[in-house]
């Protein structure tokens, strides 16, 4: 194994007696040591629950939990640990954010990109907000002179960087778009966090959302940012832990953040991101930024001068994945012979329906790149895909 | 219970490697006839598959024929194979039938739940065409 695979166990394992080349970290990441053995002292010293008890352990417990707000906060840039919340991930962020602004979004529109992923536009639609698209290119490049804000408009809620194509989109000019208009706005960086420096007060968003298993850390823990102008918020969900007094007439709540954390969280989930943030930190964010942009460019060149291949997408900025097709052969059939040579790979729609429509597929091969993928294992791609090919010829 | 026409697939698939046996199927697809254009209906096809799946089916001498086609190939393949174990039989056999090739030949479990649910529901599908002929001949 060569550079940063060293670190995650997992990645040491054959698979159908071959090296496993993991591809589907836009789905979830795998993890390091460092995190693997957090959860585990975690439970084995310190485990209690937070914010309840007055003995030893839950003191220690708490006093990790809040640690790892702050450097989540740190992390992402925000002013204040009290605007970093811990959800479940990043659609329980999402979620939480349509039920708190639900009154005002009935009836009225949220505008998005046309590459979101089903998480940013469900909850929107529940809510009973119709959906509008920023027009895109045939590269799928935002077109941002035309982006239609009116007196409809109650959110702009975008992704950062597209789960599908890897596109970034430029978050910073739509938020200045949004701010002329005084339309809040949500960055969804599920698929940023982990590829790119993050820092909420220079992209002047309202909320940002990410889930903590895309970022080397556990399931069941995410984080959602609320800049403190929105620090009195109607709670989503309502419960223990997130009260200030409580009788059988009237209920106050606590200050933010705890007054959205209702019930007990994942803690020991939670507390894992802050080992992921250690982690990342550690190598630094650079030096992760440089080495995924060279496999990145690498895959992404490798696999336009292949003849039968589409690639789909082609912004400025990307990162992440990658989504193509093989003009002859169905994504799912790709899939599956790519696991047999112990390359896990993606397919389908990658629950983003509406991209998949405008593109006017059914689905692509998605190849997703993290810190440990290596251009070795873009070459192990390849070679498949070229395997494949030849199977069906 | 034995059967013949799956004794023979277990056969064809046995000692070979993954690719060879994705090879097989792809060569089996190429062999079944598409499936008409007018018959790839919404009503036809399956939902719970990653690839699309369509099926329709007809009486002949009171044995049941299936026409099955997929946009995948591997899909296309394993119910190529599904359909020379249950055409031709009467309904009643097809109801009964245990499809223990696909657990011998390994393509149940490379098929994972989420990748099956496509398999099982193409086989729900067949054994309830057969059972509503069963139901409807017992009632005539």
């Amino acid at each position: 194994m060569t550079g940063f695979a060293k670190d995650f166990p997992i990645l040491a394992q054959k698979v159908y007696g071959k090296r496993l080349v993991y591809l589907d970290n836009a789905a979830t990441t795998q993890k390091p040591n460092s995190v693997i053995d957090t959860i585990s002292d975690f439970y084995k010293t310190d485990y209690s629950n937070i914010h309840r008890g007055v003995h030893y352990l839950s003191e220690r417990s708490s006093e990790r939990y809040e640690k790892t707000r702050e450097k989540v906060s740190d992390f992402i840039g925000a002013r204040n640990s009290s605007e970093v919340t811990f959800t479940a991930g990043t659609t329980d962020a999402i979620n939480q954010v349509a039920r708190s602004l639900e009154p005002s979004l009935r009836g009225n529109e949220v505008l998005v990109t046309g590459v979101e992923h089903h998480s940013n536009i469900v909850p929107w639609q529940m809510a009973e907000a119709k959906l509008k698209a920023i027009p895109m290119d045939e590269d799928c490049n935002l077109l941002l002179d035309s982006v239609d804000i009116t007196d409809k408009t109650k959110l702009v809620a975008i992704s950062h960087v597209s789960n599908v194509l890897g596109s970034v989109n430029d978050i910073k000019e739509i938020t200045e778009i949004a701010k002329d208009h005084d339309v809040p706005v949500l960055v969804d960086a599920a698929q940023s966090i982990q590829h790119l420096p993050l820092d909420v007060k220079d992209i002047d968003c309202d909320f940002l959302v990410a889930s903590g298993h895309k970022m080397y850390a556990s399931t069941g823990a995410g984080v959602l940012y609320t800049n403190d102008r929105f620090s009195d918020l109607m709670p989503a969900k309502g419960g223990g832990g997130m009260v200030d007094k409580v009788s059988l007439e009237k209920t106050t709540y606590q200050e933010p953040p705890l007054r959205y954390e209702a019930g007990t969280p994942h803690i020991a989930g939670i507390i894992s991101m802050g080992a992921s943030i250690d982690y990342m930190q550690k190598i630094g964010l650079e030096k992760i930024e440089k080495h995924e942009n060279d496999v990145y460019s690498y895959a992404r060149d490798r696999l336009l001068e292949m003849d039968n291949v589409t690639v789909y997408g082609n912004t400025t900025r990307m990162c992440g994945s990658i989504s193509f097709n093989l003009d002859q052969v169905h994504h799912y059939d790709v899939g599956l012979m790519m696991d047999k040579m112990g390359v896990a790979v993606r397919t389908g729609h990658h629950c983003a329906q509406p991209l998949m429509e405008s593109l006017t597929i059914e689905g692509t091969v998605r190849a997703s790149f993290a810190l440990y993928n290596t251009k070795e294992d873009v070459d192990r791609l390849i070679e498949g895909i070229e395997k494949v090919e030849m199977m069906y010829t | 219970m034995t059967d013949a026409i799956q004794d023979e697939i277990i056969g064809e698939f046995d000692g070979l490697e993954w690719l060879e046996k994705y090879d097989l199927l792809i060569r089996s697809a190429r062999e079944l006839e598409p499936m008409d254009e007018e018959f790839r209906t919404d009503d036809n096809s399956i939902s719970g598959c990653q690839s699309r799946v369509w099926i329709r089916s007809y009486k002949k001498d009171g044995k049941l024929i299936f026409d099955l086609d997929s946009d995948a190939m591997i899909t296309k393949g394993i119910m190529a194979l599904l359909l020379r174990v249950v055409n031709n039989r009467h309904p009643q056999e097809i109801a009964n039938i245990d499809l223990y090739f696909l657990e011998k030949t390994g393509l149940k479990s490379n098929l994972s739940p989420a990748r099956s649910d496509g398999l099982r529901a193409i086989i729900k599908r067949i054994k309830e065409i057969a059972q509503n002929e069963v139901g409807q001949s017992n009632f005539q």
